[in-house]
């Protein structure tokens, strides 16, 4: 029993480290905020397809052809009207052109998708925080604003440093 | 001067005076003659000249690797765009396909519009079977993800006159279609100011030889004065007006303004009940192309037609029209309006006709919501002379088969039932499908009753009826809802489906089941399943009729809900469109879309008018909303709607069946991850079908779904993470840990589940009583000694 204590103290603090390591927080690097481009090939055939509308519109929308891109995501819902990230991309187009209600809206339709298929990642955490900061800034409600957008900027600095997300970087 | 001079000179005077006073009065008359001539056709010619009807289109088919042509039914659609089927070999023009075993290719044709025109492009689709492996264009050989084919026109919004005209510029139209309408019609009018004595002395002479009226002399200008101002009757007085005003015309504009205007109001030929005006119009319908596409023979064909649009039709007298045709051509080419390898080259030419598209009639419905939609908004007067474009949301597709599905599951009840069957169209059995996009609020297909025809009375907008079951959802989603923090009811409690009676002003309201028994005891998955009518009531006695009706308005409902105890049994009459938005709500995760049926409206000049936008409101929580879907799960699987599967449909469903008192309306309304579909049946006047739902709307709703999915419908309900999936004991209704017996899976709200668990004896399933929501036992009772428990009878 006397030499079982240390042992159970050494084996504590081994578990202890091991645990901390697993975590994200201090030694795993921060994860790259997600490009849609990388799950283009994911899914079934109509998400594939889908996910192609999808980064054709943010192409026509990252040469500022908003109405062409916003039809190439709403045909993207036609084919998978599931597409969380069809919605995402909306809820951008609608932070930049100030529309903030319909963002929160977009978003709602996002997240509830993104959860449902586990795809709501650490990846995609800083464009929901940063997407919902912006569209709540949009909306007039800058105390909640600031707060998302701190987050965002802390969990992906390099995207949303600027509190914003351009089509380029999302796609 | 001898008096006979005299005289003579003064009778001289007077027959100058007269001559002078009838020649001024003449001239006086035939001045206001032609000056009122003038002020008709001023009037025609700068006010609008043509009723343009506006046209509705449906959504555009997306064609992407992976989908299964065959399910999409792609050669129909091209066939009913007016594509023409090529051979495989050589070049295809825009608007042909030549269809192989392993491939296909399209020549897609340009797509016009403000924000989304697509380019005419050759595109070849590698087939593997029924799917499409892969799409490239040509000759790039450029893979693409995605392909959209042109939106299909599903109609138009006519005058009276029920013309059909697609308006063109002069400027468009490719030369040879003017050299060949002008080779034969009037081959100098650039030379003559409106009317050709020399074409009228050659008609004259031909008629005279021939004994009969074989030649006409008008030009263009005097048939164009003819179709836009005068009668077509034949009388010298007639003419005589015909030419004046072509006098006038050719004074007042310049033969392209005029050629224009011909080249638009020329009478084509007839397509139904509807006739075809200019050579815009008549590109499509007869080539399925614009006019600026058209080729030689093509244009020779129009040409030759415009002599005698119904005698001419290459539909009905091919022959006569392709003989024409070519005597067009020579005539092009006599007047040097083209050479001879060329004319050659083009008699050859089969002849090669856009397929006839059906009629549009199972889209009428369809038509008339949106006119309805549209008059708030524009004058009647502007969607039938403005030439609009209308893009609608209707799936085309999804239309046809559930037109079908209607029309045919009615006929096969009628032939199983044969009471059903009226010879009176008035008192026929009737139905209606709507189907629509849970996520985004589109609809899809509308069909409003078994024929058009008979009775346009749309009875999935416009009528109201009870709605039975088939509102239950609302009280178990009222019920399953948080109210003052915690829900009425989870799912592992138990009903009460013993007698019950409930006071009313009218009297005391004793509901029964459809099976006229009560089964005591039952799960709240029991209760929908089988649509226990008494347990269902007692629920909705206690979670409060305001509730469920405050809780269908968010989703939806906006016909008038009566705040009395059998509101939850569907007594309020309800539109099925309602029906559908409200469960729209439930699929989409508890986020009530809009209502979309267009996409955007373009007037004649390209300008968007109007432009839809998706609209969402959360109304609901995400949790409950997936707690109802999951017990509609229940009922398409084991409950009063399982024989959805009885033709092995496969996937995600959730559905429930609405059969009201005495049976006269029948309801089945269903979802899946991405489609809404409601059917109802009853008479139009209400009598008893004596038929359950299950029977008589199921099928009309599983037969759609099939042939929409090809029988595996995709995706799945997204599970919010607001819901936990929990085993409990089927039994004790308690948590079911490792030691437990039976353990099935259920799903709670978070920190809503039972918290005792099975055999340890603290949990007593408990009812919902009193009016008051029952409460799952507190936490603190339990979950910090759950572990230990756990721990001491497993260790």
């Amino acid at each position: 029993m006397i030499l079982a204590r240390p042992v159970l103290v050494w084996l504590v603090g081994i578990a202890l480290l091991t645990g901390c390591a697993g975590s994200a927080s201090i030694f795993a690097p921060r994860p790259e905020p997600l490009r849609l481009h990388e799950v283009a090939g994911e899914g079934d055939a109509a998400r594939r397809a889908s996910q192609r509308l999808v980064l054709q519109g943010l192409a026509s929308d990252a040469e500022g052809q908003t109405r062409l891109a916003r039809r190439s995501y709403e045909r993207a819902l036609q084919v998978d009207a599931n597409n969380p990230f069809a919605y995402l991309a909306l809820a951008r187009q609608a932070v930049e052109s100030d529309d903030g209600p319909s963002a929160l809206e977009y978003l709602e339709q996002a997240e509830l998708l993104l959860g449902a298929e586990d795809l709501r990642s650490p990846r995609v955490e800083p464009h929901l925080a940063g997407l919902r900061g912006a569209a709540l800034r949009a909306r007039g409600d800058e105390r909640g604003a600031s707060e998302l957008l701190a987050r965002a900027s802390e969990l992906a600095p390099s995207v949303w440093d600027d509190g914003q997300l351009s089509a380029e970087e999302l796609r | 001067m001898p008096r006979n001079a005299r005289r003579g000179r003064g009778l001289l005077r007077v027959l100058a005076l007269t001559i002078a006073g009838v020649g001024f009065f003449g001239g006086f008359l035939a001045a206001g003659y032609f000056l009122s001539l003038d002020r008709s056709v001023r009037a025609r010619f700068e006010g609008r000249r043509f009723e343009v009807p506006s046209r509705v289109f449906s959504t555009p088919s997306i064609l992407y690797p992976g989908l299964d042509w065959q399910l999409v039914d792609l050669r129909g659609t091209l066939k009913r765009l007016g594509f023409r089927e090529a051979g495989q070999a050589g070049r295809l023009e825009p608007g042909e396909y030549a269809w192989g075993e392993s491939r296909a290719r399209i020549h897609l044709q340009a797509f016009e519009h403000p924000t989304r025109s697509e380019p005419a492009r050759d595109v070849v689709l590698r087939l593997d079977g029924s799917l499409i492996q892969e799409i490239r264009e040509l000759p790039s050989g450029r893979e693409l993800g995605a392909v959209l084919l042109e939106p299909e026109p599903i109609g138009a919004f006519y005058g009276s006159s029920r013309e059909q005209r697609e308006l063109v510029k002069l400027e468009q139209l490719p030369p040879h279609l003017l050299d060949a309408i002008l080779a034969v019609e009037d081959q100098r009018f650039e030379e003559h100011r409106g009317i050709d004595l020399r074409r009228i002395a050659g008609a004259l002479l031909a008629n005279l030889r021939a004994g009969a009226v074989r030649q006409g002399g008008s030009t263009v200008t005097q048939q164009l004065v003819k179709n836009f101002f005068l009668t077509p009757e034949r009388t010298l007085r007639r003419k005589f007006q015909e030419a004046a005003m072509a006098l006038v015309v050719e004074a007042r504009y310049d033969k392209h303004e005029i050629l224009e205007a011909y080249l638009n109001e020329i009478y084509l030929g007839q397509r139904g009940p509807t006739a075809i005006h200019g050579v815009g119009e008549a590109a499509h319908v007869f080539f399925g192309k614009s006019a600026r596409e058209l080729g030689v023979a093509e244009s020779a064909l129009l040409a030759a037609v415009i002599q005698s649009p119904n005698g001419l039709s290459p539909y009905r007298e091919p022959e006569r029209a392709v003989r024409r045709r070519n005597l067009v051509l020579e005539m092009m080419e006599q007047q040097g309006r083209l050479d001879a390898e060329v004319r050659a080259k083009a008699q050859a030419e089969p002849l090669r006709l856009a397929a006839v598209t059906p009629d549009p009639g199972d889209a009428r419905y369809f038509l008339d919501l949106l006119r309805r939609q549209l008059s708030d908004i524009y004058d009647e007067s502007v969607l039938e002379t403005d030439g609009l474009r209308i893009y609608s949301t209707l799936d085309r597709r999804a239309q046809r088969l559930a037109a079908i599905a209607l029309r045919e599951g009615l006929a096969d009840l009628e032939k199983r039932y044969p009471r059903l069957h009226s010879e009176q169209p008035a008192r026929a059995l009737q139905g209606c499908l709507v189907a629509l996009r849970p996520q985004t609020g589109e609809l899809l297909a509308l069909v409003g009753g078994r024929d058009y025809a008979t009775s346009q009375f749309d009875r999935c907008t416009q009528a109201r009826r009870q709605t039975g079951s088939a509102f239950k959802p609302f009280a178990y989603a009222a019920a399953l809802e948080p109210f003052q923090g915690m829900p009425a009811i989870t799912l592992a409690n138990l009903l009460d489906d013993s007698p019950l009676e409930i006071s009313t002003p009218s009297g005391p309201w004793r509901p029964e089941n459809y099976d006229k028994r009560s089964h005591g005891m039952v799960t709240v998955r029991q209760a929908i399943e089988n649509s226990f009518n008494i347990a269902t009531a007692r629920l909705a006695r206690d979670v409060g009729s305001r509730r469920i009706a405050d809780l269908a308005r968010r989703t939806g409902i906006q016909s008038p809900l009566p705040i009395v105890p059998s509101l939850a049994l569907g007594v309020a009459s309800v539109a099925p469109i309602e029906i559908a938005r409200a469960y729209a709500t439930f699929a989409s995760g508890g986020i009530r879309p809009e209502l979309q049926s267009i996409e955007d409206l373009i007037d004649a000049d390209g300008h968007t008018l109007d432009r839809r936008k998706l609209r969402f409101e959360r109304v609901m929580d995400a949790g409950t909303a997936y707690l109802v879907t999951s017990l509609l799960e229940g009922v398409a699987e084991r409950g009063t709607a399982s024989a959805l599967r009885a033709t092995g449909l496969r996937g995600p469903i959730a559905a429930k069946t609405g059969t009201t008192d005495r049976e006269q309306d029948l309801w089945l309304v269903g979802y899946t991850p991405e489609l809404v579909v409601v059917v109802w049946i009853g008479f139009d006047e209400p009598r008893s079908l004596k038929i359950p739902s299950s029977v008589g709307a199921l099928p009309i709703w599983r037969r759609f779904v099939q042939d929409m999915t090809g029988g595996q419908i995709r995706g799945r309900f997204p599970k919010p993470a607001n819901v936990d999936a929990i085993e409990i004991d089927p039994v004790t209704r308690a948590v079911a840990l490792s030691g437990c017996p039976e353990r099935q899976s259920e799903y709670f709200l978070a920190g809503t589940a039972p918290t005792s668990v099975c055999g340890d004896g603290s949990f007593v399933p408990r009812l919902p009583g009193g009016g008051v929501a029952e409460r799952p036992p507190d936490r603190e009772d339990d979950s910090s000694g759950e572990f230990f428990r756990w721990l001491r009878r497993h260790l």
